[in-house]
């Protein structure tokens, strides 16, 4: 298990344990977090499991793919540092990455 | 029990189907008016039923009767096909829509569209509408003490807006209405190809028009767009709108009449809401998994063994989102609405890869719908003397729910 941090609009601090392999949006749902819905599971289809990205973390994940970046653009409040987040896959070297919720998913 | 006449023809068992798995079963029968929708439903998760069924009815087809092979079901085109959507099987080849009825990768390109017609960001944007439409409706007759929700509230709201998306006239939501219905709930009084024909002259000269001439509207958007680097034929484009418009005419007016239905009876729940508007987004998630109400097959693809089931290529199964929700293997006391539940994965909007692009615009219909009314008519009941009429079919709907109010 490695640590995933997701800080909601609020400012509160989630500490979740993921599965390497996971993603981010699974690891979050799983856990039923408010803030983040992840509405069609993980194929790309809704762009509501978006967060931002800690600064500090985001030059170690792969950047986001064309088909992520079209969906992307269907988000609200979207920042440069902002992700689909069942796109990021955690692993070892994602231990203690940092996401933050938007303050709405739509 | 009075049961309308069979439609459609029934099915020889076939050999691979074990006795002890066949049920009588009519996706199109329309029980007596005092039968609960849900409860109707979830006689197929009585004890003793086993968790595939095959009935004969409507040519013949298995139904999937637990949560979690629902969703498994919805979520794995590798193993069924959206081929056939509609039941029984022939009326798929005189309707075509997509791109419900495209497995990938060709569901694709068409659903990229619908995704960005339907994001977050346009949903957002039609809020301020969302709900002036709403106070309106509502306050055509707040005064008055009674309404009859469904055509004077249920059937406008979701309808209007759509319309304005699309840049029709409001006027046309009867006819469409009627048509749709046919699609979703036949009741023998047109042919399949007849209603296909319906649609397609309706449809095809606004099509044609917008060609010419593109608005910023959903349908000259899709138009426009590019399918693997080719324009969309016009073919393509009358069944991608024709989905759009039978989707966003035929569904939420549906989730609306269950639960008004609901708030009318329960008065505590409804106190709830008024008492703390904070309660409506979690209500909101609690109506949908508790008032799921579309049923529509999958095509097995290569004869399989699933959860100990012999399936055969090309059977096809009916996968009911109303059993997810409701499954007691899935939440407890399903059949009670608890705004304070932890509420996981259900099917009410199916899953995969064709999972509802709608989900976003009906989840804020239905939250502002919910903080306009009950801060107008907080009280309300089902009209004394009467029962409210429900109809049965792909997708379930209330036709007929007279409320009142004091003024
Ligand atoms: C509460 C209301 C709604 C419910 C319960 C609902 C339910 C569903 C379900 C279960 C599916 C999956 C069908 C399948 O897998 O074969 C679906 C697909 C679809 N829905 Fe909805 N829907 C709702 C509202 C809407 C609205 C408002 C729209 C459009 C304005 C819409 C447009 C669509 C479209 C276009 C599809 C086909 C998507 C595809 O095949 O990729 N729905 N809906």
């Amino acid at each position: 298990m490695v640590k995933l941090i997701v800080i909601d609009a609020e400012g509160a601090e989630h500490v979740l344990d993921a599965e390497p392999g996971r993603s981010v949006m699974k690891a979050a749902t799983d856990e039923l977090l408010p803030g983040i819905m992840g509405e069609c599971g993980g194929c790309l289809s809704c762009a509501t499991c978006h967060g931002y990205v800690d600064e500090a973390w985001l030059s170690r994940l792969d950047p986001p793919g064309e088909e992520e970046l079209d969906m992307l653009s269907c988000a609200v409040d979207v920042e440069p540092n902002s992700r689909l987040t069942c796109q990021i896959e955690m692993s070892e070297a994602l231990d203690g990455l940092v996401i933050r919720l938007p303050a709405a998913q739509f | 029990m009075a049961e309308t006449q069979l439609l459609f023809r029934k099915a020889e068992v076939p050999e691979h189907v074990p006795p002890e798995n066949v049920i009588d079963f009519d996706l199109f029968a329309q029980p007596s008016a005092d039968t609960d929708f849900f409860e109707y439903w979830k006689r197929l998760q009585a004890p003793g039923v086993p968790d595939f069924v095959w009935t004969p009815c409507n040519g013949g087809h298995w139904i999937a009767t637990r949560g979690e092979d629902i969703h498994t079901i919805y979520a794995d085109h590798d193993r069924f096909s959206s081929r056939n959507i509609l039941l029984p099987a022939e009326r798929n080849e005189a309707i075509r829509v997509l791109p419900t009825s495209l497995d990938p990768p060709e569901h694709r390109p068409f659903r990229s569209l619908i995704n960005h017609a339907l994001s977050p960001k346009v949903v957002r944007g039609l809020e301020p509408s969302i709900r002036e439409l709403t106070v309106s409706l509502i306050e055509g007759f707040r005064q008055r003490g009674h309404c009859e929700f469904a055509s004077e509230f249920a059937e406008l709201l979701p309808i209007s807006l759509f319309l304005k998306m699309v840049n029709l006239p409001v006027e046309d939501r009867l006819k469409l209405k009627a048509l749709s219905e046919q699609v979703n709930r036949p009741d023998g009084s047109m042919t399949p190809e007849e209603v296909n024909q319906g649609f397609y002259d309706y449809l095809m000269p606004v099509l044609l028009e917008r060609r010419a001439n593109p608005g910023d509207d959903i349908f000259s958007q899709f138009l426009a767009g590019s399918i693997d680097g080719r324009p969309m034929t016009d073919a393509e484009a009358f069944e991608l709108c024709m989905q759009v418009l039978i989707a966003g005419l035929d569904t939420v007016v549906s989730v609306l009449g269950f639960l008004m239905m609901f708030l009318a009876r329960n008065a505590e729940h409804r106190q709830l809401l008024v008492d703390d508007p904070a309660r409506i987004p979690p209500a909101v998630k609690e109506f949908l998994r508790r008032f799921p109400l579309v049923a529509i097959p999958r095509t097995v693809i290569h004869d399989m063994e699933f959860q100990g089931v012999r399936f055969k290529e090309g059977d096809l199964i009916l996968v009911p989102t109303m059993l997810h929700g409701l499954d007691d293997r899935a939440y407890q006391c399903p059949l009670e609405v608890d705004f304070e539940r932890r509420i996981g994965i259900h099917s009410t909007f199916g899953a995969g890869v064709h999972r509802c692009p709608g989900s976003l615009l009906a989840r804020a219909e239905l939250r502002i719908f919910l903080e306009e009314w009950l801060s107008r008519i907080p009280r309300f009941d089902i009209e004394p003397g009467r029962t409210p009429k429900v109809l049965y079919g792909i997708v379930g709907t209330v036709v007929d729910l007279p409320l009142v109010w004091q003024v």
